[in-house]
């Protein structure tokens, strides 16, 4: 579904490129997380699958096409075909849920009838039935979020990016929203998510691409946040299975070490 | 529904920037105004200089009905006075300055009349009897006109001879000066309301960049996210158009017609419906220039 070919993207000559080298595929129907710090590469992955940014070498092909060689005109109907989530929901402050997710629908000339019947199907997918008239400002993030992610497959993409959707959300809100995610990709369509958040990843047990300094440093599937094997060439910190920093978590003794992460906290 | 949807738009886009939308309506109201101001002086010349001024530069009136003049003492001029002005005209003294020439009857004068004073009352009042019959003369050397003037002024029959262009191209002058201030004032202000529209649009865009983004990512076409923008801008201009034509019609209607014209009733105004001709003019000016300024803003500050 989404294959990159030794795609390497350079956003400035002179500092290191965002990513290099990548080769990746992401097969229809799978559920992948993208992992890696801030600035590791994993939304300039995001924005090559959108076409936001072309690569500066190497190909990029989403649904089997290589994205470009897709001309300016035919990039809306690439984009109707992947379904975008953001950590900040990005939804209308001035319609409700059922317009939030109708506009969706509206800006590709989809018929009132269809919109009718469709919205409230996905609404309820998402588990946010009843709540159509509600303004944004009147729901939680959580909600909220269930809103956007209503938006981006109420056109049936067969792909879905999530951008650190979870990032604002509290845990048991998060796993919520994985939940939603999971029977969205149980129905077949193929979901990417960018995320830091280690115990919704170790929870999931899906495949999972690190990404370091724009390099693949680990692709395995079913696996957890931080790896259990140790990658050769790699000087990394070492995490323990639970994804806690350095034994914080696990030594309480150490005074000055669970004062560090308390402060993380 | 996607038209349904772009109005949507569209209203939406001129009720939150109202204000911005009422100064672009303004501005093009007023530039386009002086746009067509030139214009009107314009048509007014041509109106002036009635069917003979571009043809010939002097005419010899014939005597009529109640001529007074010395060579009218036999009353109107008589077939055989016309035929010796005609040989004489002819002749190589005369002809050598002329380059052609033609009689204009009773009836001819009557229907030229007709039309450049269409627009007057005093059209009703008058007959064929009451205009002279004349001799219009292209001169080769309109500087010569003294010798046309010395030669026929004399003859039997001969009421007057008059340089037509002597009369009038003075007024003209006047009237094109004026024109020329109009247009370079348009033309200032045309450059206020293009910069405006951008800005305006500008605006637009920025305070609708969320509904954008949103528009983007899902995969609405270029046109889906740009009409509505660049109608915003365009309907303004036209609203701006459509005042500016009704304020020149107002104009011939009111001032034109209903004062100058009682005022001065031997000149030959143009009529409000002539003004109407200039309305397609502006409508579309101010529409392309909205289109135009609004599509590059767009190139530059809304990205698709």
């Amino acid at each position: 579904m989404i294959r990159f070919e030794n795609v390497t993207k350079v956003y400035d000559q002179t500092a290191r490129p965002a990513l290099d080298s990548v080769n990746l595929e992401i097969d229809r129907g799978e559920f992948a997380f993208l992992v890696g710090a801030s600035g590791s590469g994993k939304s300039t992955f995001l924005r090559l699958v959108l076409k936001e940014d072309r690569a500066t070498s190497g190909a990029v092909y989403v649904a089997g096409q290589n994205v470009a060689n897709i001309s300016s005109w035919r990039v809306p109907r690439l984009r109707r075909g992947i379904g975008v989530v953001f950590q900040d929901f990005r939804l209308l402050p001035q319609k409700n849920v059922f317009a939030n997710v109708a506009f969706a629908m509206q800006v590709i000339g989809k018929s009132r009838s269809i919109i009718r019947d469709t919205v409230p199907e996905v609404l309820k997918t998402v588990g946010l039935e009843g709540k159509e008239h509600r303004m944004p400002h009147e729901l939680s993030g959580g909600e909220q979020q269930r809103v956007a992610i209503a938006r981006a497959v109420v056109n049936r993409p067969g792909i879905l990016l999530a951008d650190e959707p979870t990032g604002n959300l509290d845990p048991t809100t998060s796993m919520g929203i994985m939940g939603v995610l999971d029977k969205i990709n149980q129905n077949g369509t193929t979901v990417v998510m960018a995320t830091h958040d280690d115990d919704i990843v170790n929870e999931m047990r899906k495949r999972v691409v690190e990404l370091r300094n724009g390099i693949v440093i680990r692709d395995e599937a079913r696996a957890l946040y931080t790896s259990m094997m140790p990658v050769v060439g790699q000087s990394r910190r070492f995490k323990d299975a639970s994804g806690r920093p350095d034994g914080s978590a696990a030594d309480p003794g150490d005074g000055v070490a669970s004062t560090q992460s308390g402060e993380e906290l | 529904m996607r038209l349904a949807f772009i109005l949507s738009e569209i209203g939406s886009g001129l009720r939150r920037n109202l204000s911005m939308v009422v100064s672009v309506i303004l501005v093009t109201f007023v530039s386009l105004t002086f746009v067509g101001a030139a214009g009107m002086l314009q048509l007014q010349i041509n109106q002036m200089k009635g069917y003979w001024y571009d043809k010939v530069q002097v005419a010899i009136f014939l005597c009529g009905d109640g001529s007074t003049a010395a060579g009218c003492a036999t009353g109107t001029a008589t077939p055989e006075q016309q035929e010796n002005l005609r040989t004489l005209l002819e002749s190589p003294a005369v002809a050598q300055y002329i380059n052609d020439f033609q009689f204009e009857s009773k009836d001819d004068a009557y229907k030229h009349f007709k039309e450049q004073f269409s627009n007057s009352p005093i059209v009703d009042s008058v007959t064929p009897d009451q205009l002279p019959a004349s001799f219009r003369i292209n001169m080769k050397d309109p500087e010569k006109y003294q010798i046309i003037s010395e030669t026929f002024s004399s003859q039997p029959g001969v009421e007057t001879v008059i340089d037509q262009r002597q009369v009038l191209e003075r007024l003209f002058s006047v009237m094109n000066a004026a024109s020329l201030v109009a247009v370079i004032i348009a033309g200032v202000m045309i450059v206020c309301a293009i910069l405006l529209i951008a800005t305006t649009i500008r605006l637009s865009a920025f305070s609708r960049r969320r509904e954008t983004g949103i528009m983007r990512l899902v995969g609405a076409s270029k046109t889906v996210i740009q009409l509505p923008f660049i109608l915003e801008g365009v309907i303004a201009a036209v609203i701006g158009a459509a005042l500016a034509s009704g304020t020149l019609w107002a104009v011939a209607h009111f001032f034109l017609g209903e004062y100058m014209s009682k005022q001065y009733p031997d000149t030959a105004f143009i009529s409000p419906a002539q003004t109407l001709i200039l309305a397609p003019a502006l409508l579309g000016l101010g529409a392309t220039l909205a289109g135009i300024s609004s599509l590059l803003t767009l190139r530059r500050y809304l990205r698709v």
